[in-house]
């Protein structure tokens, strides 16, 4: 006879951020095979030009496409960094301090990121240029 | 800080875990490697944003020699990375106490396998376009 006991862990944020890199994990798979398949095997540098990336963000399809692979691949990697990190540095407040430029570069680069794919699409609209 | 790093590198190159290290090490490699191109990625992207005049000149790094040599290697990272990421997830998620090592052991030579069959095709067209679009190989100009 097997006895199952089931023991209820509190949740953290390391524990919130072991599942993300995991499910993020099996997103990413079709997200970025599938970018790196069209824009590197089926078109390739030689044929990626202004014009064609300008185009790709005027179809709401494909900026929804480039915001999912945006957001969860740099926050993976992000997060990625943040744990090799923590293995090697050992003192609380270098920890502390990496922590939070990490986080900032995150948050200014998703942005940055963010603001062209939606941007550029409604160039007129925003008067960036 | 420096005493603690050079304890963790020594340590990854003398402690002896045989393949499932190796995989380790290269998850780490790779997913740092990826972190680095896709940082410089995303910004020279929105170049096509903040400044559309300088994108062209990105493009034109992009199709140089090194860099496409480099796009190739990083296609090989990409298919390691996400390969060995979902062995990962696959013996976290969906396996109690992570799996029976023999049989961890094979899925680790099954990922190596599995990168390189992939790989090879890829790195096949991305050198093919090279030595057509720098070389002027197979009536390229």
């Amino acid at each position: 006879m097997t006895i199952r006991r089931t023991v209820k862990i509190k949740s953290n944020y390391e524990i919130v951020a072991w599942k993300w890199m995991r499910y993020s994990a099996i997103l990413l798979i079709p997200l970025v095979w599938v970018h790196v398949w069209i824009q590197d095997i089926l078109v390739g540098p030689q044929h990626i030009t202004l014009d064609y990336v300008e185009k790709r963000w005027s179809m709401v399809g494909w900026q929804i496409y480039d915001i999912l692979l945006l957001s969860f691949a740099f926050a993976h990697g992000m997060n990625g960094l943040r744990q090799v990190i923590v293995d090697h540095i050992h003192s609380r407040r270098a920890r502390m301090m990496f922590g939070w430029l990490i986080f900032l570069a995150w948050v200014v680069i998703t942005f940055i990121g963010g603001l062209a794919i939606v941007g550029a699409a409604h160039r007129n609209l925003v008067g960036f240029n | 800080m420096l005493g603690s790093l050079r304890t963790s590198f020594t340590g990854y190159l003398t402690y002896r875990g045989g393949e499932g290290q190796v995989s380790f090490l290269l998850h780490r490699v790779t997913g740092l490697g990826l972190l680095f191109f896709l940082t410089i990625h995303i910004v020279d992207t929105a170049l096509v944003y903040f400044a559309p005049h300088l994108y062209e000149h990105a493009l034109e790094l992009y199709r140089s020699t090194p860099f496409m040599l480099g796009e190739i290697g990083l296609v090989f990272c990409v298919l390691f990375h996400g390969l060995n990421g979902l062995r990962i997830a696959y013996y976290d998620l969906f396996t109690t106490a992570g799996g029976e090592i023999k049989r961890v052991r094979k899925s680790v030579w099954a990922t190596f396998v599995i990168t390189i069959i992939l790989w090879t095709p890829v790195a096949g067209i991305m050198g093919y376009k090279l030595l057509y679009h720098n070389f002027g190989f197979f009536g390229g100009k």
